[in-house]
């Protein structure tokens, strides 16, 4: 779907070519999308830029970083650098899923609840009571009843992030459902699945991708918490959670072991929340309109 | 403001006594889109005499609202401007003058009310506050004076129980009593003009007679000029002395109310007119329904240059000189104006 | 209700139609009151006809509208459409039903999804019920487009590419492309400017007398209405006041709330400063209607009477109905006696 800003600009700029124009208009995209990408390089090419994260070496316990350790080691010799890059994968893995299987079932939820009226008095329900419970205990609880892995530790975060996706396109939904073409298409025999796929859905994308966007930040947070509380990934996973959580012990004397992850956390979370405000600013014509 | 006198600059219709009160020459107003520019008042030139109703009548488009706005000085900065012309306010010059002047102006000397009164009241003060706020700020009266005066404003504009409505918020009322209470705003500080855009499209008619007739009565008693604007060719034949006709930005008629009626000169009054469904039209009983005139095709875009005249593309009577030169608004008959070159022809085919 | 002689078959009867929208209040959202939208409207409209209703808003013409189309479910009576009571079917047999009956609305910009084509919205109904598909479907909707004054090869083009009269011309192709015999139009002018206003109603005139539509024409603009009108309604809080020929109803109108209405419209004729009645006060609250005759409390003529009784909508001449306590079978039709001081 094209995506057409409706931006006023006071004298028109010599003719620029769509994308590189539209990219010049939103400069907070184009740095999230810089870092990001450097990130997911990272992740990718892990096997070639780092060593083994897991492998022991107990002479090099705790080492400062250094030409040969650039973010130095741990209590166990393992080299920080590479658990670190190592860290991204499993990080934008679990934010990546999340935001995924969190818009699209809340997508599925919330337009059927914004459809159809008696489904949504019991749905909504249902999502307010999971809202009122702070989303890192359901979390918590959720990997006790089961066994810890990765697969565990992604379906108990996004299930927290389901309620807010459903309410924001339950809205959307809402809006739409009052426009007269709905009531058009039905007066002129649409089925009501063909008016959810062909009327509804296309006008919740845009609020869904800066939605996803904002999810997937949180649920990399969500990680990263879970994990340091020992309630996430399986500690023999590099995640950047797990990372920090063993190095809290000795944050006294070698501070670098939770640092850099630290870091990377918080550099991974503001490029997804730049390219989502970016988003949402170039998506939302009210707001386009004034810049 | 441009010393090029061209073809555009129109000679003042009315007799350039002192009367005039408002005078508006030239004015161009042009907005700025991605787009292109707009050029939503092109060229307007009027004069408005101490206590008149003048109606400024055309569609949607046709630069009506805008020129309103342009005298207001309430064109939106960040989307366009009033590039040249003047506009005149008892001798004073408003294009140019600074905004905390222009301030004591509106809504003192000047001051307009809008189609949709329920979004120009502040939702969260009472309608007593709203007028009593305006009285404070331009008449400089206390508190006690000025509500005071605010219910007697709300009694003038006939609405009962004035003590127990300025006190109400605006969703209290009716969509009638908030215009009511927007002219009571308005006219709170006897305003010299009265800029009225649209006031009754947005009610009822039983309503919409409620108000003109309001206007019209407040207008005798106060002495206030009003103009009007609107769509409606029905609210100008009942409310108008004098009427302007406007099209893609343009003045293309202007004439008294009756002469305007009586002899429609420019094709565009003539197709507006034909176009409205007319009561009591001929030939029901036999059960035939006369054709409406329609106006073929549709108003040009504002944002390319037109080169001749704007409603030639629609114009049964245009001719090769019409798309290629802009006609001149020259009087036909006397103090009725028109910008044709076919007038002869138009005036001679009957409706 | 109207025994008229059988001129052409009837398209829809619509007996006693009632909507009444519940008020919630509170937590619990308990029913506290309802908004008596329609309260007991009946009328019938036959082949090549035209009914208008017309009244002030708040008036329920557009709800009446909506629940004959069952867009809203109605609270009580029947819609008959072709003999069939559509209130009483399921969704499935009502969706085979809604064929015959299609709808123009009033907003040209928000009746048309602004992310489908213009050709896409035209074929939506087509392609519904499986009227056509290919070649076939272009071809037919080709000739939609044409037949509405649209060029063909604008089918590709997007709803903000055309001009306001022009999208009421796709919502009125997209009404006419499965051959309804009742269009039911929501104020479809009313939106527009007049020139382009003459135009829409012009091609309503003209498919009407082409394919022998229903209109059943919602409006608040008298003359718009006597200009397209073969018979009038007017509402009046949830109730039709009046029902007659055009000619009658403008000719010789019977109900105080009618002859106000035409008084009030400002006519496109100066000098002509009519002694004219203006009506007092606001249209009552839809939610607390006054008892007994609804328009009493604005009525010049109104008398004890009229505030306790409801009067019945009774034909005093032949096809013209008005529910007026001082309006009887055979007259006298002159004017009534004003009691306002």
């Amino acid at each position: 779907m094209a995506v057409t800003t409706e931006v006023a600009v006071p004298v028109a700029p010599r003719a620029k070519s769509g994308l590189a124009f539209w990219l010049g208009r939103n400069p907070t995209i184009v740095i999230g999308v810089a870092i990001l990408a450097v990130l997911v390089a990272s992740a990718f090419l892990a096997p070639w830029l780092a060593e083994d994260p897991l492998a022991f070496e107990p002479t090099n316990r705790l080492k400062r970083p250094s030409a040969e350790f650039w973010f130095g080691t741990d209590q166990f010799g393992r080299d920080v650098y590479s658990r670190v890059i190592y860290g991204t994968r499993i990080s934008l893995a679990v934010g990546v899923s999340v935001a995924v299987l969190a818009t699209a079932l809340g997508l599925v939820l919330g337009i059927v609840c914004g459809y159809y009226k008696r489904v949504d008095a019991i749905v909504m329900r249902v999502m307010d009571g999971m809202m009122a419970i702070p989303s890192i205990l359901l979390a918590i609880a959720l990997i006790t009843l089961m066994k810890a892995s990765l697969t565990i530790v992604i379906i108990a975060i996004t299930i927290p992030e389901i309620p807010r996706v459903v309410r924001l396109v339950r809205s959307v939904v809402l809006t739409v459902r009052a426009q007269p073409y709905i009531e058009a298409a039905i007066a002129s025999g649409t089925r009501n699945l063909i008016i959810m796929v062909r009327h509804i859905l296309p006008n919740t994308v845009a609020p869904l991708i800066v939605q996803g966007t904002y999810v997937c930040a949180s649920a990399i947070l969500t990680e990263a918490g879970l994990s340091f509380l020992g309630a996430g990934t399986p500690p023999e996973i590099p995640s950047w959670g797990n990372v920090i959580s063993l190095g809290r012990s000795f944050f006294q004397i070698s501070p670098w072991i939770i640092f850099f992850p630290g870091v990377l956390l918080a550099i991974t979370v503001l490029a997804i929340n730049l390219v989502g405000d970016g988003l949402r600013d170039s998506l939302d014509p009210r707001i386009a309109r004034r810049m | 403001m441009t010393l090029l006198a061209t073809a555009d600059t129109e000679p003042a219709p009315a007799p350039a006594s002192g009367d005039v009160i408002l005078s508006v020459r030239d004015l161009r107003t042009q907005f700025f889109t991605r787009d292109g520019t707009v050029r939503a008042v092109d060229g307007l030139s009027y004069d408005l005499e101490r206590g008149e109703t003048l109606c400024i009548v055309g569609e949607s488009g046709c630069g009506k609202s805008v020129s309103a706005l342009s005298v207001m000085r309430l064109i939106p900065e960040d989307a366009g401007r009033i590039v040249g012309g003047s506009v005149t306010f008892e001798g004073t010059e408003l294009t140019d003058m600074p905004e905390h002047e222009m301030r004591r102006i509106r809504g003192n000397r000047i001051s307009m009310i809008f189609q949709e009164p329920m979004t120009s009241l502040n939702p969260v003060f009472t309608v007593g506050e709203q007028i009593a706020e305006s009285l404070r700020i331009h008449q400089g009266l206390g508190g006690h004076a000025a509500a005071e005066r605010a219910v007697e404003m709300l009694s003038l504009v006939k609405i009962a129980d004035p003590r127990r409505r300025a006190g109400e918020y605006p969703h209290q009322l009716s969509g009638g009593m908030r215009q009511r209470v927007m002219i009571a705003i308005a006219l709170a500080c006897n305003p010299k003009v009265l800029i009225a855009d649209e006031p009754t499209t947005a009610l009822d008619v039983t309503i919409q007679a409620q108000i003109l007739n309001l206007m019209l009565e407040l207008k005798e008693r106060l002495g206030t000029a009003i103009v009007l604007i609107t769509h409606d060719l029905g609210v100008v034949a009942e409310t108008a002395q004098r009427v302007i006709v406007m099209y893609a930005g343009r003045k293309v008629e202007e004439a008294s109310v009756e002469e305007l009626f009586r002899h429609p000169l420019h094709p565009y009054t003539r197709g507006l007119m034909g176009s409205i469904p007319r009561r009591s039209a001929t030939g029901r009983r036999s059960g035939v329904r006369g054709r409406l005139q329609e106006i073929p095709g549709i108003v040009p875009s504002l944002r390319e240059e037109i080169p001749g005249c704007a409603f030639a593309p629609r114009c049964s009577f245009a001719g090769e000189r019409c798309s290629r030169e802009k006609p001149p608004l020259e009087p036909h008959r006397p103090a009725h104006l028109a910008a044709c070159w076919e007038v002869a022809r138009v005036a001679a085919t009957p409706r | 209700m109207s025994a008229a002689p059988a001129v052409a078959e009837t398209v829809l009867r619509v007996r006693d139609l009632k909507k009444h929208f519940p008020i919630h209040r509170g937590v619990l959202s308990r029913v506290v009151g309802h908004v008596f939208a329609v309260d007991g409207v009946s009328f019938e409209i036959r082949r090549g006809e035209t009914l208008c209703l017309v009244g002030e808003s708040g008036c329920g013409k557009s709800t009446v509208a909506k629940t004959v189309m069952r867009l809203q479910e109605p609270t009580a009576g029947s819609v008959e459409l072709n003999g069939t009571d559509i209130t009483k079917l399921d969704q499935a047999e009502l969706r085979s039903h809604r064929r015959q009956m299609q709808i123009v609305f009033q907003d040209p910009y928000s009746s048309l999804n602004p992310r489908m084509s213009a050709g896409a919205i035209v074929s939506e109904p087509l392609t519904n019920y499986e009227l056509a598909s290919g070649a076939e479907l272009e071809q037919r909707i080709a000739q939609l487009f044409e037949r509405v004054g649209l060029r063909a090869d604008a089918m590709a083009k997007y709803p903000h590419e055309f001009s306001g009269g022009q999208r009421q011309r796709l919502g009125i192709a997209r009404a006419l492309a499965v051959n309804p015999r009742l269009i039911v139009a929501d104020e479809p002018v009313s939106a527009l400017d007049v020139s382009v206003q003459a135009q829409v109603l012009n091609l309503l005139v003209d498919l009407q007398e082409e394919f022998q539509l229903a209109y059943l024409f919602v409006s608040h603009d008298l003359a718009v209405v006597e200009h397209i009108g073969h018979r009038i309604a007017v509402m009046y809080l949830g109730r039709i006041v009046e029902l007659a020929d055009n000619a009658d109803l403008f000719g010789t109108p019977l109900h105080p709330y009618t002859e106000a209405l035409l008084e009030a419209a400002p006519l496109p004729e100066p000098g002509l400063k009519r002694e004219r009645i203006i009506l007092q006060g606001d249209v009552p609250s839809p939610m607390a209607p006054p008892p007994g005759c609804h328009f009493h409390t604005r009525c010049l003529y109104a008398q004890a009477r009229c505030k306790a009784e409801v009067p019945a909508l009774e034909e005093v001449a032949p096809d013209h109905w008005v529910a007026c306590h001082f309006r009887t079978k055979g007259g006298p039709f002159g004017p009534l006696t004003r009691t306002d001081g």
